[in-house]
């Protein structure tokens, strides 16, 4: 009884912690960018630089290092386990979260062994090739809404965004691809064989998703004519027919799923996680120790942060907090720094439930083969999401105001309802002949 | 396989994978909720457990041990008489049966009894030991037995898996009725104490029972039994 009010107090104010982080931060934005235009720098250098400081450095990199325990900590949960638990600090294991100091001494303390016929430069080069791309992908992601904040007399226009590109998810796409230039460099220098099927087996599948992937998105572009992820979370605060917000999960449910289909194919998880593939060849990093290997492993969970953000962005309404969202506004008024801060914390709180969820599909399904892998990307989602692009471009062209495109994603959501919940009763398995011993203790 | 699995071709729905993945995906929430919400209950008897809430089924080892089933062959014993004596009698049935060679026993007299022998050192190496139980089969004086319900705790030398009589010699004290010093007396045993030994006494069973089979008074269920009274159940009410 004691863990359950436990864990449903942190259940409700792990969000408005997360609000007031997000305070914090808009603060902390809005004082450097004070100082560094008193310094006489162009406005937005110092907010710019401190979102990167502070969002990309810390709040992706926080979140992606606990992904790394929250990842052994939910699985165990997930499998009736208890998980790391055995580092206590005062006599508390705190969900193991000092397993992470542990982890990184570990990382930094290994010997650096490394094969003697690599190829250095590539060698050395491959786990930040692998890093920096995933990890720049946030720069376009917008956490918060932008809002003027008074410091003193001078008043800053600051937004939790690191760069708002005209480009914007163009520049997703070709940062994303990039990432696959790491694990190919890294199996290709290692000169082993196994590290290079990994790195192939990465770039085929990398290649194959980025189509989907890039093709799911084309619909949401569409429908909120823009390609920077700022307007495009504005466009879904509106409402259709006066009660629904115009989320992209309502718009383009089909897209949706695809995307996020594809982006666990682009994170190099499980079911997708041919490249590693540890039971059969270990994977691209086999010939890395330490740290070199702990960045690619790394990069992993970064990646799963900053695809939960732009999933959370283009189809789960961005910093719109949705719920109570009219009243919030009227209370603390919509150019108040309050009111920036519950919305960029809803955001954050989308994002760790879509890294919450990236989590359980991955232990839900087992590695796919590799012809089913191609097979699912290019005679599944590959049609789907061209389909969806034209369905979507003539729902759009015959109604402009986006209720017609609303209502057929209102129908796929209704149908994939029903399909999920018609559970056929053939795969039931029939009981065993000598079903009383089952109920003998200790058989 | 204890059953055919049917393999026939997936119907359309399945086909679409993804209301079948979102099924799965369900059923995994809900195990994890169930298991964040709810913690794990610590009865070590695995079998009383409560599973409707968390079925987390780990159990701390160190810390939370589940008892060994009756009839466990752990550490040996050397039995004591109720004099604190060994019952051994030096006979070397055990260490003759032995088949990996790990009991050692010099035999020497005791000054008050001299028709007897009682060991002056009785080792068991553990390491060397298989854990077969024979030699509490061939003891013929019930002086040797696996009953103490732990097993060889480790260590950092081998010496220190190298039993001795005064390590082996502990446990209850067991008296039958064909107990010689229960028959003549012995002049370590005051009179009182004798009489309360020979009431006491129970005659030797030839057909291996629990009572025999374990440590006296040690039970599976006795010990869930006390864990409950003890509180440590989920308290849901």
């Amino acid at each position: 009884m004691r863990r359950f009010l436990g864990m449903l107090l942190f259940a409700m104010f792990g969000p408005v912690a997360l609000v007031l982080l997000s305070y914090g931060l808009y603060w902390v934005v809005a004082l450097v960018e004070h100082f560094t235009s008193g310094h006489g720098l162009p406005p937005t250098y110092g907010a710019a630089i401190a979102n990167v400081l502070l969002l990309m450095a810390g709040v992706v990199m926080t979140t992606a290092a606990l992904l790394t325990v929250g990842e052994r900590k939910w699985s165990a949960m997930i499998q009736n386990r208890i998980g790391p638990n055995r580092i206590k600090v005062f006599g508390t294991s705190v969900g193991g979260i000092f397993f992470l100091i542990a982890d990184a001494l570990k990382m930094l303390t290994k010997e650096n062994i490394e094969p003697s016929q690599r190829s250095r430069l590539m060698y050395e080069l491959a786990p930040m090739a692998a890093f920096a791309p995933s990890f720049v992908l946030f720069a376009v992601v917008p956490v918060g809404p932008s809002v003027d904040i008074a410091v003193g007399t001078a008043v800053h226009k600051v937004a939790l965004q690191v760069a708002s590109i005209d480009a914007g998810l163009l520049f997703v796409f070709g940062a994303a691809s990039l990432a696959v230039y790491g694990t190919a460099l890294a199996g290709w220098s290692s000169n082993s064989k196994l590290a290079i099927l990994g790195g192939v087996r990465a770039s085929s599948q990398m290649i194959s998703y980025e189509v989907s992937l890039g093709l799911a998105l084309v619909g949401s572009m569409m429908a909120y004519q823009s390609l920077r992820l700022e307007e495009m979370v504005q466009a879904q605060g509106q409402l259709l027919w006066g009660f629904l917000p115009a989320l992209g999960v309502f718009l383009q449910p089909v897209g949706m799923l695809v995307f996020f289909a594809s982006s666990f194919a682009e994170t190099k998880r499980a079911p997708f996680d041919l490249p590693e593939g540890e039971s059969e060849i270990v994977g691209y990093f086999v010939e890395y120790p330490g740290m070199k290997f702990g960045m690619m492993f790394l990069a992993e969970f970064i990646e799963v942060v900053v695809l939960a953000g732009i999933t959370a962005a283009i189809f789960f309404g961005g910093w719109h907090p949705i719920l109570f969202e009219q009243t919030l506004k009227d209370t603390f008024g919509e150019a108040s720094v309050a009111w920036a801060a519950i919305c960029a914390g809803a955001f954050l709180c989308k994002v760790l439930l879509l890294c919450w969820l990236q989590l359980v599909i991955r232990w839900t399904l087992p590695r796919f083969r590799f012809d089913q892998v191609q097979k699912l990307c290019w005679k599944m989602m590959l049609p789907i999401a061209l389909g969806n692009v034209f369905v979507s471009g003539a729902l759009i062209l015959l109604d402009g105001s986006l209720h017609l495109l609303a209502a057929v994603g209102l129908v796929e959501l209704v149908a994939m309802v029903l399909l999920t919940a018609a559970a056929s009763k053939k795969g039931e398995v029939p009981a065993p002949a000598h079903a009383a011993a089952h109920a003998a203790p200790g058989h | 396989m204890p059953y055919r699995l049917d393999d026939t071709a997936a119907d359309l729905r399945e086909r679409l994978y993804f209301p079948e993945v979102i099924r799965g995906v369900g059923i995994l929430m809900k195990q994890f909720l169930r298991n964040f919400f709810f913690g794990r209950e610590k009865n070590p008897d695995m079998l009383a457990r409560d599973r409707s809430l968390s079925q987390n089924a780990t159990l701390q080892y160190p810390e939370e041990r589940v008892p060994y089933p009756p009839g466990y062959r752990g550490l040996h014993r050397l039995v004591p008489r109720e004099d604190g004596r060994p019952r051994c009698v030096a006979c070397y049935m055990c260490a003759t049966i032995c088949p990996a060679q790990c009991i050692y026993i010099e035999a020497g007299e005791l000054p008050d009894d001299p028709i007897e022998k009682y060991p002056t050192k009785f080792v068991i190496d553990e390491l060397r030991c298989v854990v077969c139980g024979f030699c509490v089969e061939a003891c013929p004086k019930d002086a040797i037995r696996m009953d103490s319900g732990e097993h060889a705790p480790p260590s950092y030398t081998r010496a220190a898996q190298i039993w001795d009589e005064k390590r082996l010699l502990r446990g209850p004290p067991v008296s039958y009725q064909y107990d010689p010093w229960l028959r003549r007396g012995a002049s370590s045993i005051p009179a009182e104490k004798l009489a309360e030994m020979k009431a006491n006494a129970k005659p030797f069973s030839t057909v291996a029972t629990d009572e025999y089979a374990q440590t006296p008074g040690f039970s599976v269920k006795n010990l869930a039994a006390e864990a409950k009274a003890r509180g440590e159940t989920l308290a849901r009410k």
